[in-house]
């Protein structure tokens, strides 16, 4: 029984503004699904439509196989936690947890008991009795999230709740709503525009792009096998490395550049070579049956502990979609620390090379 | 040095506004025949406990004899009642501004805004023939009713309201919490500050009323202290007791909310 299901919803706003364009999606119970895109590509607005605090302009929403276009927020059974946590500022935490507990016509020692276990499960249960602005940023996000989880809701609905955090705040947060998560084991979906996020927290991913789901899966499957190149180029970090080129023979072609080994793709079209930047190698042996077309200057060498992300101008190659020199990037072991300016060999399997179509943005290969 | 010009022009500014406090109070201890001969006294005299003594016996009136402490409480009956239902009416009036999301209550706002255009005092006529319709002439609630509609009150609040995040208005919605529940549960708790304000300034415009009370009650009983001032006389000690027994209620008001005047309007 999916727990969720949205069939072509459809949402333009009264000044004409078109912000979603027909979303079809099925949640499973206990999904943990992530929206993420660029900013304004629409996510909030769906997640929003989901939550009852924006109407609906078309399509249905179906929570537990009832439709509820027409339920208000607070009888759609759903919690939300917000950007900027949106707490009560004038009630204390147990306040802030109690209110909706309270409102739903809870008895008291039922609602002290929810709020304390929420409390001690967020390890916010010192804090109970202060008030949101005697609390850090993290702390205040576990009570927003408290607030959630108190209500034991059929969707919890995240919009960007860690954006207004610190990185390594953002990281232990991510961690804690994962486990959390799993462990209520309520249906979620969390909007954010940081891939890094979306892909560690995700059971299926819906990656999108003006007001349309480009690509829904799981977050390896996105990774590995994009259907288009928006999705090839927003997930996965460092980006993928992108090469405008036309077929010649069998080969892709792009200024002085030829790489071999390409078949079955149109011969009259503008195409996108795809290569991740782990797809590159600079030794040959490490990739399967190695193409070496492809020659970098090397430009900068980032250190990242474990590993190595060399970014470096392609040699040879025309220019890159946006008109300007083609960069590469290639992620190695924390050994290789080539020279600035020294020329590197890159290596890759051509069964790893993604290409696609460059007017319409769809993956032939 | 600069800092002390600021200062020596701002002390300046101090004396000078509270110069004529200053006056009434010091002559409110002579006797009326000083202030008759006199005029207002910059120095301290001996008749200051016989004037209070005196306005609080002393009784006036046209017909019918009206004390002090009746005028008091009638003053208290037409400040407070004005200032609560004032208050309470902008505050309602705002919150149906702000938080009600429909086109019309939009245009609404604006056409409360023009009710500025149209003082009390530009439309006594009118007023007048309502509330003697309503049968309310030589009441209380006469006195009140005509003043309520403080389209300034609505203003503050809507500004303020308009500051708080949607979020909060949609956690509360996801919360459970109705539109009544919200105002009373989360608005008027945050926004308290802003009402104590409205309230104060909407009690001492009450309090100072003079033409509309004048015009609409012509029984002694309802005679508010502003009014008693008059009847009392101007050049007599027990009138400038009564003077300052009249600025003192406002005043305390406002000494004791004054700091939340300086947090909601800084
Ligand atoms: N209340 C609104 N009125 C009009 N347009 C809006 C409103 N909210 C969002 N939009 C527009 O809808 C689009 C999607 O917005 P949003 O869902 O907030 O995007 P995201 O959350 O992905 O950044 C944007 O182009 C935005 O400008
Ligand atoms: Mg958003």
């Amino acid at each position: 029984m999916a727990s969720l299901e949205l069939k072509n919803v459809q949402k333009t706003y009264p000044n004409g503004a078109i912000a979603v364009r027909g979303v079809d999606m099925e949640i499973d119970h206990g999904e943990f699904i992530v929206f993420v895109g660029p900013s304004g590509c629409g996510k909030s607005t769906l997640l929003r439509m989901v939550a009852g605090l924006e109407k609906i302009t078309e399509g249905e929403i179906l929570i537990q196989d009832k439709v509820v276009n027409d339920v208000t927020p607070a009888d759609r059974d759903v919690a939300m936690v917000f950007q900027n946590y949106a707490l009560y500022p004038h009630m204390t935490v147990r306040g802030n947890m109690s209110y909706g507990l309270k409102n739903r016509g809870f008895a008291k020692d039922e609602i002290n008991k929810k709020v304390e276990d929420a409390a001690a499960m967020l390890r916010i249960g010192d804090f109970l009795d202060r008030q949101p602005n005697q609390l850090s940023g993290g702390q205040r996000q576990r009570v927003a999230m408290g607030r959630a989880i108190v209500r034991e809701p059929k969707v919890f609905l995240f919009d960007e709740p860690l954006s207004n955090l610190d990185a390594k705040l953002r990281v232990q947060m991510r961690i804690e709503i994962k486990r959390l998560q799993r462990r209520m084991d309520v249906t979620s979906i969390y909007v954010t525009h940081d891939q890094t996020e979306a892909m560690t927290l995700a059971d299926r991913l819906a990656v999108i792009n003006d007001g349309r789901v480009e690509q829904m899966g799981a977050p390896m499957e996105l990774y590995s096998n994009p259907a288009t190149l928006f999705v090839a180029s927003f997930i996965g970090s460092p980006q993928i490395n992108l090469l405008p080129v036309k077929l010649s023979g069998q080969s892709l072609v792009s200024g002085d550049l030829s790489i071999d080994g390409f078949q079955d793709l149109p011969a009259d079209k503008e195409l996108v070579l795809g290569l991740r930047p782990d797809h590159l190698s600079l030794s040959a042996d490490q990739a399967g049956s190695s193409n070496s077309a492809l020659k970098i200057r090397v430009d900068i060498v980032e250190q990242h502990g474990a590993d190595n992300v060399i970014y470096g101008e392609l040699i040879g190659a025309g220019s890159s979609m946006d008109g300007e020199p083609v960069e590469f990037c290639v992620k190695t072991g924390q050994a290789n620390i080539p020279d600035i300016e020294s020329i590197l060999d890159l290596h890759f399997d051509v069964a790893d090379a993604m290409v696609f179509l460059k007017e319409t943005g769809s993956r032939l290969k | 040095m600069r800092s002390l010009l600021n200062h020596l022009i701002l002390i300046a500014g101090v004396l000078f506004l509270a110069s004529p406090l200053y006056l009434v109070l010091v002559s409110s201890s002579h006797g009326s025949s000083t202030l008759q001969q006199l005029g207002l006294q910059w120095l301290p005299g001996d008749q200051l406990t016989n004037n209070y003594l005196a306005v609080f016996k002393l009784a006036s009136g046209f017909s019918r004899q009206v004390t002090v402490v009746e005028m008091l409480r009638n003053s208290l009956i037409v400040a407070l009642g004005s200032a609560l239902l004032t208050t309470l009416f902008s505050l309602l009036a705002a919150y149906a501004f702000v938080f009600v999301r429909m086109h019309a209550v939009r245009t609404l706002f604006w056409v409360s805004l023009l009710t500025l255009l149209f003082p009390l005092e530009a439309r006594f006529v009118n007023t007048f023939q309502i509330t003697a319709t309503l049968g309310l002439i030589n009441t209380h609630t006469g006195i009140v009713l005509p003043t309520l509609a403080l389209a300034l009150g609505t203003l503050f609040f809507r500004q303020n309201f308009k500051g708080l995040p949607a979020e909060i208005q949609e956690a509360a919605q996801l919360d459970s919490a109705g539109p009544i529940k919200f105002l009373i549960d989360i608005v008027i708790p945050m926004y308290w500050r802003c009402i104590t304000v409205v309230f104060v300034i909407a009690f001492i415009l009450g309090w100072n009323q003079y033409l509309w009370p004048l015009m609409i009650s012509t029984d002694d009983s309802l005679y508010t202290l502003v009014r008693g001032i008059r009847l009392m006389g101007q050049e007599s000690g027990p009138g400038m007791a009564l003077l300052v027994i009249t600025l003192l209620p406002p005043l305390m008001l406002l000494i004791m909310c004054q700091r939340w005047f300086a947090k909601v309007l800084e």
